[in-house]
């Protein structure tokens, strides 16, 4: 879906944020419009319902200015979580340049984290991606909760579970307090734009 | 602090953050441990007045619950947001484009033009989400022509030229065979090899519940038992030709067409036997349409759609 406007040396391209419901994406990206005003470009659209849930999805334009002599800007979108919206979930995916997977530390959890990947690698499929391909990035998410004694899932048993066969770079986070969130977003900007080179070859 | 009241504690202020965080399931879990905590000790001062706290907890969470879900249907909409919305539907056009075509198949197909339909579904053969729903169709298409083998030498064509992902040919494999047994027909239809990639790599094994809403089980016949009209009492077997979701489509031959006297538009059946290739369920229809098929192989026959209301 990155469109490339060449004579402009532009490039957009779109990120989402994919995971459970409640696992914190829409938090990621409040954090993100709060702590990177100089690149948003605009104001962060949420769909929500009357209870502060995401009915359809949020959206968060970016630019990241020059790389190389193109205008680089980034849509971000997340997901709705629950299964009745699956159908939302697959088209806010249509088109997708780079994932991040927002995993939810809870113990109680751990099941909805991997029918999540699992959803997220059957609805890429349907649109001719592999999830072992497309530029994407982890986030274990809530790990601020096991200073209130909460249960939650060791980083190690995380890395087993989600990513012993993908492999990508995981970073462990608090969306709430903001740790973890810009690096999470960095690396996947890092990984979707190096494929994007690859793919366009734009910065000869 | 005893043992008892940590654990308490523990379990409580587990179920409150589930609950700050909208885990209704994972808090109202939390307060049922709680309690079942409470109810094993039976010398506790406040027991009661402890779970009946509990309780009005667990009833708050529900109501919540029932609350957010009622929301859902009525989001107020931003200018801006519309837009973002008719963008990504706009975007998705083109996929709507071939089911689109899909149903333009079916419906040629339903008006006895089998070899136009099997153009269309053909043209459909190469989008890898419509292959199956395709090839079920072209099968349909032969069969209603009559031509088992037809259908027969198709699967085998699609077997030897290796557009078909082994798994999605298996699918289609078991699909004719199931008809052609209950035709009657002998066949031993070879199947593909599935390979190990084939099967979900192993820690991405956990299969989702899927949101079955729109996937309907094939059913390849169904038995109608007439409540009234010429026939009333009758118990008749019709074959499916066609299905889209749950609209199911029969070819009725005009030696049988009184058969369709019983049957008109917009009457409900209450009394529908469906057969599909893993159970048989009974169920009720609407008749949707009775057209006459005015040219092709099938002229005069009769095309009877009707819809799955419940089953
Ligand atoms: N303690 C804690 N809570 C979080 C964190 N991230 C999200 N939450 C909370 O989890 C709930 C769901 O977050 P939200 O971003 O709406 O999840 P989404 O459904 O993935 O968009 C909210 O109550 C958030 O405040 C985190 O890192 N730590
Ligand atoms: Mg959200």
């Amino acid at each position: 879906m990155a469109i490339f406007n060449l004579k402009k040396r532009e490039i957009e391209c779109k990120i989402v944020y994919y995971g459970p419901g409640r696992c914190g994406k829409t938090t990621n990206l409040e954090f993100i419009f709060k702590s990177y005003k100089k690149q948003v470009r605009g104001e962060m659209v949420s769909i929500n319902t009357e209870g502060d849930r995401t009915l359809f999805f949020d959206f968060l334009p970016m630019g990241l200015g020059k790389i190389r002599g193109c205008d680089v800007r980034v849509q971000l979108y997340t997901v709705p979580g629950q299964v009745k919206y699956s159908s939302t979930r697959k088209l806010v995916l249509r088109g997708v340049d780079g994932v991040v997977f927002v995993a939810d530390s809870l113990e109680v959890r751990r099941e909805k984290n991997m029918l999540s990947l699992k959803d997220l690698q059957n609805n890429l499929k349907d649109y001719g991606k592999s999830i072992f391909k497309i530029p994407l990035v982890m986030q274990y998410n809530k790990r601020d909760l096991a200073e209130q004694g909460i249960p939650l899932m060791p980083l190690e048993q995380m890395e087993r579970d989600l990513n012993r066969q993908l492999k990508v770079p995981s970073f462990p986070a608090s969306a709430v307090k903001g740790s973890g969130v810009g690096i999470t977003l960095k690396e996947c900007l890092k990984l979707t734009l190096k494929s994007l080179q690859k793919e366009f070859k734009w910065a000869q | 602090m005893s043992d008892f009241k940590q654990q308490l504690k523990a379990l409580l202020s587990e179920a409150e953050i589930y609950k700050g965080q909208g885990l209704v399931d994972e808090a109202k879990a939390k307060y049922q441990s709680a309690a079942t905590l409470i109810r094993s000790k039976e010398n506790i001062k406040n027991r009661d007045s402890l779970l009946s706290a509990i309780e009005t907890k667990i009833n708050q969470l529900q109501k919540e619950r029932s609350a957010a879900n009622q929301a859902v249907q009525s989001p107020r909409l931003s200018s801006k947001a519309q837009n973002l919305i008719k963008n990504l539907f706009l975007a998705a056009d083109d996929e709507g484009k071939d089911d689109a075509a899909l149903e333009a198949g079916i419906v040629l197909a339903k008006l006895g033009q089998f070899d136009s339909a099997i153009t269309e579904f053909n043209k459909l053969i190469q989008k890898d989400n419509l292959r199956v729903a395709a090839a079920k169709n072209i099968l349909q298409c032969h069969l209603a022509k009559s031509s088992e083998q037809e259908a027969i030498d198709q699967y085998q064509r699609w077997m030897s030229d290796d557009g078909f992902p082994p798994k999605q040919l298996e699918t289609i494999r078991q699909y004719l065979e199931e008809i052609l047994q209950q035709k009657g027909v002998e066949s031993r239809l070879p199947a593909p090899k599935l390979e190990p990639q084939d099967r979900p790599a192993a820690d991405l094994e956990l299969e989702l519940e899927k949101d079955d809403e729109e996937e309907f089980i094939d059913i390849t016949s169904i038995a109608i038992t007439f409540e009234s009209g010429p026939h009333k009492g009758k118990t008749v077997e019709f074959e499916v030709n066609f299905q889209s979701g749950n609209m199911l489509s029969l070819i009725i031959s005009k030696d049988e067409a009184d058969l369709l006297e019983g049957l008109d538009d917009g009457m409900t059946l209450k009394e529908i036997q469906f057969f599909s290739p893993i159970a048989i369920f009974n169920g009720s229809a609407v008749v949707v349409s009775k057209t006459q098929i005015k040219s092709g192989p099938k002229q005069g026959d009769y095309c009877l759609d009707i819809r799955i209301t419940s089953t």
